[in-house]
C-alpha cells in the first residue's frame, strides 16, 4: 500500500471576506448616523411620557445661565443674544417649512421667563409642534423627586 | 551578461483594503451620536386671532411656585395628588381645561414634571386630559387682565 504524501497547509488566516465584512459595517454607520445639530450640555428634564423627535427638527437650547442656540436642523446651532432673536429665526424657519417641528432643549433648572419667551415666540411665528427634549424617567428618580418638598427638587 | 526577468504578480494588492474600511468604521463609530431623541409634545394653538376663550373659573388652575410648590385652584398640593383632585372635575366635564402657570422664576423642570404628570392622566386616573394649557406671560396679560 502507498502512503500517500502528506499535503502542505500554508499557515495563512482567510483575511479576503474582512474588507466585505468592514464595509458593510461602515454602510451600516453611514445609513444611521445623524449628526448633532445641537451639543450645548444641559441637563434635561426627566419624563415619563417621551415621543420620537422627528429629524431634522429645529432646535432652541436654553443653559442654566439664559444662553439661547439656535439651529433650523440643518447645520450646526448659532448662539443668538436673547428670545427676541429667536422670533426672527422661527419666522424664517416656519416661513419655509410650515410644518417644521421645532425641539426646545432647556436646563431644568433655567428660570421658566426664558422658556415662556420662547415658546411666545415660537407661538408668534406659527409654529406648529414643540418637543420639549427630555430623558427618560426611572423608578429611582421618581423617588428622589418624591421625597423634595413639593413633589419637586429645590434650588 | 545574465538578465534577470522580473516576476510582476497579477493580483490586486487588497490586504490594506480591510485596515482603511476598519479606519473607516472607527470614525463613524466615534461620530455617531445615540443622543436623546425624545421629548414630551405639544401642539400650539393655531390660530392666533381666535384663541380659546378659557374661563379662569371654568378651569383647573394650576401654579408653581420660585421653590416648586404647587397651588392648586388657591390650595397648596403635592404632585402625586393632583390627578386625584382633577378626576371628578374630569368625569363632570371631560373637556375641563388645566392651565398650568409657572412662576416666571419657576425652575423650568417643574413644569415638565407638572405636564408630564397631566399628560399620565389616560394611564393613572382612566381619564385623559384633553385640554391643557400652559399660557405665555404675554397672552396671560393679554386675555386675562
Amino acid at each position: 500500500m502507498r502512503i500517500r504524501s502528506r499535503s502542505t497547509q500554508n499557515p495563512v488566516i482567510p483575511t479576503a471576506s474582512m474588507a466585505d465584512i468592514a464595509f458593510l459595517l461602515i454602510i451600516f454607520f453611514m445609513v444611521t448616523i445623524s449628526f448633532q445639530v445641537d451639543k450645548t450640555q444641559v441637563v434635561l428634564p426627566k419624563t415619563t411620557v417621551r415621543s420620537e423627535v422627528p429629524k431634522k427638527s429645529a432646535y432652541i437650547s436654553i443653559t442654566e445661565q439664559g444662553q439661547i442656540r439656535v439651529s433650523s436642523g440643518e447645520e450646526i446651532s448659532v448662539p443668538v443674544p436673547g428670545p427676541e432673536d429667536v422670533l426672527s429665526f422661527a419666522t424664517g424657519v416656519v416661513a419655509q417649512d410650515p410644518e417644521k417641528p421645532f425641539v426646545l432643549k432647556a436646563d431644568r433648572q433655567v428660570p421658566y421667563r426664558y422658556v415662556d419667551k420662547v415658546i411666545d415666540a415660537l407661538e408668534q411665528s406659527k409654529a406648529r409642534v414643540i418637543y420639549l427634549l427630555s430623558d427618560q424617567k426611572t423608578v429611582n428618580s421618581k423617588t428622589e423627586l418624591e421625597q423634595s418638598t413639593g413633589g419637586s427638587p429645590q434650588q | 551578461m545574465k538578465f534577470e526577468r522580473e516576476t510582476v504578480s497579477d493580483e490586486i494588492p487588497t490586504s490594506s483594503m480591510a485596515d482603511i474600511a476598519f479606519l473607516l468604521i472607527i470614525y463613524f463609530m466615534v461620530t455617531t451620536t445615540f443622543a436623546a431623541t425624545r421629548g414630551l409634545d405639544f401642539a400650539l394653538p393655531k390660530n392666533e386671532q381666535n384663541p380659546p376663550v378659557v374661563e379662569k373659573e371654568d378651569s383647573v388652575l394650576i401654579e408653581i411656585r420660585p421653590s416648586g410648590q404647587l397651588i392648586v385652584d388657591r390650595k397648596p398640593m403635592q404632585l402625586s395628588q393632583v390627578l386625584d383632585y382633577i378626576k371628578p372635575k374630569l368625569e363632570r366635564n371631560p373637556m375641563k381645561p388645566v392651565i398650568i402657570k409657572p412662576d416666571p422664576d419657576a425652575p423650568y423642570g417643574d413644569m415638565v414634571d407638572v405636564f408630564d404628570e397631566l399628560r399620565q392622566a389616560d394611564k393613572k386616573i382612566g381619564i385623559e386630559i384633553k385640554n391643557i394649557s400652559i399660557p405665555t406671560e404675554r397672552e396671560i396679560e393679554k386675555f386675562w387682565y
